[in-house]
């Protein structure tokens, strides 16, 4: 692995991440916004794999790009009633603006202000199977807990999915 | 990796509510599924109680020291109380062995929430422990009401569930760990400060403290009432015990935390009691009235002594079993104030134990209200913190202005109404339960306290 991250791919992908949230955000049709959403995330995880963590790239990838971006499509179908209502006309509001510039502002000076703690690189870059193995040991308490929310939501969701009848 | 044992009391909920999924194969149906997971947290509760060590386990994730444990068997005595209860009575139309098995699942969360000393397991922990109340607050299916009401609780919860989450990765990013032991915050300057102003903002909405609190009547009024009952008191249990961990870990830090968190329980406690006045549905008056005592401890809390935190930890069990007691009471009397008019020759006992829990909510000894306002206020005053003392036990004089009114209409309200629901045995012993509780626990308050590490 090298010392430094290759520039130009950096810089194409940091490109895609950024372009791709401005085009996001600027775009007036929720389906175009939904795919470049999508192209947010594969750029993301692009640049994960750039800084040689796998498993986030893998992650984001399966999670973001995979799930959540379907999910947001899966929505904006099943709500839409016409093709004509994807279109969304722009409402400027001056609260949400002053509201954003504050947090933009509040987070920029919090985040240059702040020595970091842990500065120097770790000697090997952990991979997947290490990732794994610290998952199954340190933090199989917390993992297994996970499934039981996941239970808890499928519950939840047929119960409700069911209809009205109850019984 | 040892310690597996000491989750046995969550193994047992865990068992009741895979068993109680499948009720209909049940013998005697699915009312026999709600018993059975009552049994399940009553043993939960007991293996709880015995369960004890300050040793940190799993590397430090949870830690069940006596604030924890005494959280532990409350929180799992309370599931019991109100699973024998709600199996006397069923869910109305709807079927109910789903609804046990989610109470069941939420008190697991609950219960990991009481010992979690790390923010991943916290953060899971509190998942667990709400994604089953999203479902429950929406039971009924067929009320359009209901199902608004949860969808704004839903959306508001997860809202500040990810602000959680997001100051969680910025303490993760400053300090390196997830684990409160190692957790130092000194140094970190204005993002330590935004960190910990994330992490609270999540915790003090799910405990409906104002100014976050917008979410609780609506979604309270809508909800089915014997929902409400538990929603509203066994989770916030365990959210008391996880805050009071975050202001032990995060105080050296953060120093302008109890500035915070007095601002908060000074407009919870002003804004919760003066809002509670004029409603006139018995699950809104609720809601309000449990923003004004969560006012009360987030000012124990405020003080961050050992004292007050434990304070505010008995407060919270105080408060949670009157206040389970009333909403159970008003989902089988009705929901409107009024409906409750003529209770006294309907049902005397109902309408004496509802004086005795109403007493315990505005703070009369010897009920457990009052020896819950008093510790907590004394390591208030004790912290220096007396002007706001002097406004909580105004404010405590101002609840008991509505909660005087609903014992008014319950003896001499003019209107006499017919129940709701029929009593049934599980139901009446629940209920004697929790009079017994709300009594047993103001007079072994003093023992109580002493196992918690605070003398008076």
């Amino acid at each position: 692995m090298s010392e430094t991250v290759s520039p130009v791919m950096f810089l194409i992908l940091a490109f895609a991440t950024i372009g791709g949230a401005v085009m996001m955000l600027s775009t007036r049709n929720v389906v175009h916004a939904a795919f470049w959403l999508l192209e947010i995330m594969v750029a993301t995880a692009g640049l994960y794999l750039l800084l040689s963590a796998e498993f986030l790239a893998l992650v984001q990838v399966l999670v973001y790009a995979g799930a959540v971006s379907v999910l947001v499509l899966f929505v904006i179908m099943l709500t839409l009633r016409r093709r004509e209502d994807a279109i969304r006309p722009y409402e400027p509001s001056w609260a949400g603006t002053i509201i954003a510039a504050l947090f933009l502002g509040a987070l920029y000076m919090a985040i240059t202000r702040f020595v970091p703690v842990i500065a120097e690189m770790p000697e090997k870059v952990p991979g997947v199977a290490d990732f794994g193995r610290e998952m199954f040991t340190t933090w199989m308490l917390p993992f297994e807990v996970a499934s039981l929310v996941l239970l808890a939501a499928l519950v939840g969701a047929v119960w409700w999915s069911k209809g009205g009848d109850g019984r | 990796m040892s310690g597996y044992w000491l989750l046995i009391p969550e193994y047992l909920l865990l068992a009741g509510a895979l068993v109680s999924l499948f009720g209909d194969l049940l013998p005697g149906g699915e009312r026999s599924s709600a018993i059975l997971g009552a049994l399940a947290a009553f043993a939960a509760a007991a293996f709880a109680g015995f369960i004890g060590t300050a040793e940190p386990l799993f590397g430090g994730m949870l830690v069940f020291d006596p604030v924890s444990v005494f959280a532990r068997v409350s929180l799992a005595a309370l599931t019991s109380v109100y699973l024998l209860w709600s199996g006397g009575r069923g869910t109305g139309s709807e079927r109910s062995h789903e609804a046990t098995a989610l109470v069941l699942l939420s008190a697991v969360g609950g219960m990991l929430m009481c010992g979690a000393r790390d923010m991943v397991a916290l953060f899971i922990a509190i998942e667990l422990s709400t994604m089953p109340a999203y479902v429950l607050m929406g039971y009924r299916r067929d009320d359009d009401r209901g199902l608004e009401g949860t969808l704004k609780y839903f959306l508001l919860s997860m809202t500040t569930s990810l602000i959680m989450l997001y100051g969680f990765s910025f303490l993760f990013g400053i300090t390196g760990v997830t684990g409160y032991a190692e957790m130092d915050l000194t140094g970190a300057g204005v993002l330590g400060v935004l960190a910990t102003v994330f992490v609270f903002v999540g915790l003090l909405a799910k405990l409906s403290a104002a100014p976050f609190h917008y979410w609780a009547p609506d979604a309270y009024a809508g909800a089915p009432t014997s929902s409400v009952a538990f929603v509203s008191t066994v989770p916030k249990i365990a959210g008391t015990v996880a805050m009071i961990r975050l202001v032990e870990a995060l105080s050296p830090g953060a120093t302008q935390l109890p500035l915070l968190l007095s601002i908060v329980a000074v407009a919870s406690m002003v804004l919760g009691n003066l809002a509670a006045y004029p409603q006139l549905d018995l699950r809104r008056l609720m809601a309000y009235s449990g923003i004004a005592h969560i006012g009360y401890v987030i000012l124990a809390m405020a003080t961050n002594t050992n004292t007050g935190l434990a304070a505010a930890v008995f407060y919270m069990v105080a408060y949670a079993l009157p206040s389970m007691a009333v909403v159970m009471i008003a989902a089988e009397e009705g929901s409107a104030v009024e409906q409750l008019s003529g209770l006294v020759d309907r049902r005397p006992w109902t309408a004496w134990a509802l004086v005795v829990f109403l007493l315990s909510l505005v703070g009369i000894p010897p009920m457990a209200g009052f020896f819950g306002k008093l510790y907590l206020f004394t390591a208030a005053f004790g912290a220096g913190y007396r002007a706001l003392v002097v406004l909580a036990v105004l404010m405590s004089v101002v609840s008991a202005g509505y909660y005087l009114r609903i014992m008014r209409e319950a003896f001499f309200g003019e209107r006499v109404s017919t129940p709701a629901v029929e009593r049934s045995i599980p139901a009446t012993i629940a209920l004697v339960l929790l009079v017994v509780a709300t009594l047993g626990m103001g007079i072994a308050a003093s023992p109580l306290l002493g196992y918690l590490g605070v003398s008076f």
